[in-house]
């Protein structure tokens, strides 16, 4: 129950630190250009983790199962971050 | 601690969720609160999950704790339960004959198997030979204490056999048991 609630808060956490990220690009367009390189930059990151998810694994020492479902809150992380801000 | 935890679970969730749509994006000030609020809700989230992180094992080593708890007192009812139908069974035992008890046992033991008929019936006499032989030492004892205090043959036997001085058969076979257990 309790891991659960950490995870959950972690989750919220990264979904409100998404939406200050385009709070931050909102505020000018340098700002947005960077946010937009910085979201490319995890992008990249991002397809990177899953092809190469069993090296990764190995080099942080966690199991894949863990990687993959780090890999895929960050995806739901930016989704709901950024959907929210967008649609607010 | 938990309803620290809650709180700011919750303040996170009100100060993401609520600048964001109740704000207007263009007005400058109110984009401040937005930030700011944004930001104070990371804290809060974050903050809310140290503690939640911190909590977890404190109480799954409680959930542990209690899980033993339960373990042990079923155990304890099924021990004093297997106690009681224990005592039950040698408190019957005990009702019944000893040398039907025997009977039971060997019969339980080797069944209704002919071959070991023999085997039965010798262990059945054993107590009964043991028996004799206690009641033969006894009255070799009592002889050499009668013999001892100058008690003559006939008198012995008949005290201890309770057969009379003659020629019967009882009292031949009186006097040769009783020259084998004094050693005359």
């Amino acid at each position: 129950m309790m891991k659960a609630m950490y995870l959950a808060n972690y989750f919220v956490a990264g979904c409100i630190a998404s939406s200050l990220l385009g709070w931050i690009a909102s505020l000018h367009p340098m700002a947005f250009r960077a946010v937009m390189f910085l979201l490319a930059a995890i992008g990249i990151f991002w397809v990177f983790g899953w092809l190469l998810d069993y090296s990764i694994s190995q080099f942080l020492k966690i199991s894949v199962q863990q990687l993959q479902a780090v890999l895929a809150s960050v995806l739901a992380i930016l989704i709901v971050g950024l959907g929210v801000f967008v649609c607010s | 601690m938990q309803l620290k935890l809650l709180v700011l679970s919750a303040s996170s969730i009100v100060l993401w969720l609520t600048p964001l749509t109740a704000l207007d994006k263009k007005i400058s000030w109110h984009k401040a609160i937005q930030g700011l609020s944004l930001v104070a809700g990371i804290t809060c989230a974050v903050s809310a999950g140290n503690i939640a992180r911190k909590l977890a094992p404190e109480l799954e080593i409680e959930l542990i704790k209690e899980r033993a708890i339960t373990a042990d007192i079923i155990d304890e009812i099924g021990t004093s339960a297997y106690v009681s139908q224990t005592q039950r069974q040698q408190e019957a035992e005990q009702m019944l004959n000893p040398r039907e008890h025997l009977e039971r046992a060997l019969a339980l033991t080797y069944g209704e198997d002919g071959e070991l008929e023999s085997e039965r019936s010798k262990q059945l006499a054993e107590p009964d030979a043991e028996r004799s032989q206690n009641a033969e030492s006894e009255r070799a004892e009592r002889a050499l204490q009668l013999k001892a205090k100058g008690w003559g043959k006939a008198k012995i036997i008949l005290e201890l056999w309770g057969v009379s001085k003659g020629g019967s058969e009882k009292y031949k076979a009186a006097e040769a048991e009783y020259k084998r257990l004094v050693g005359e």
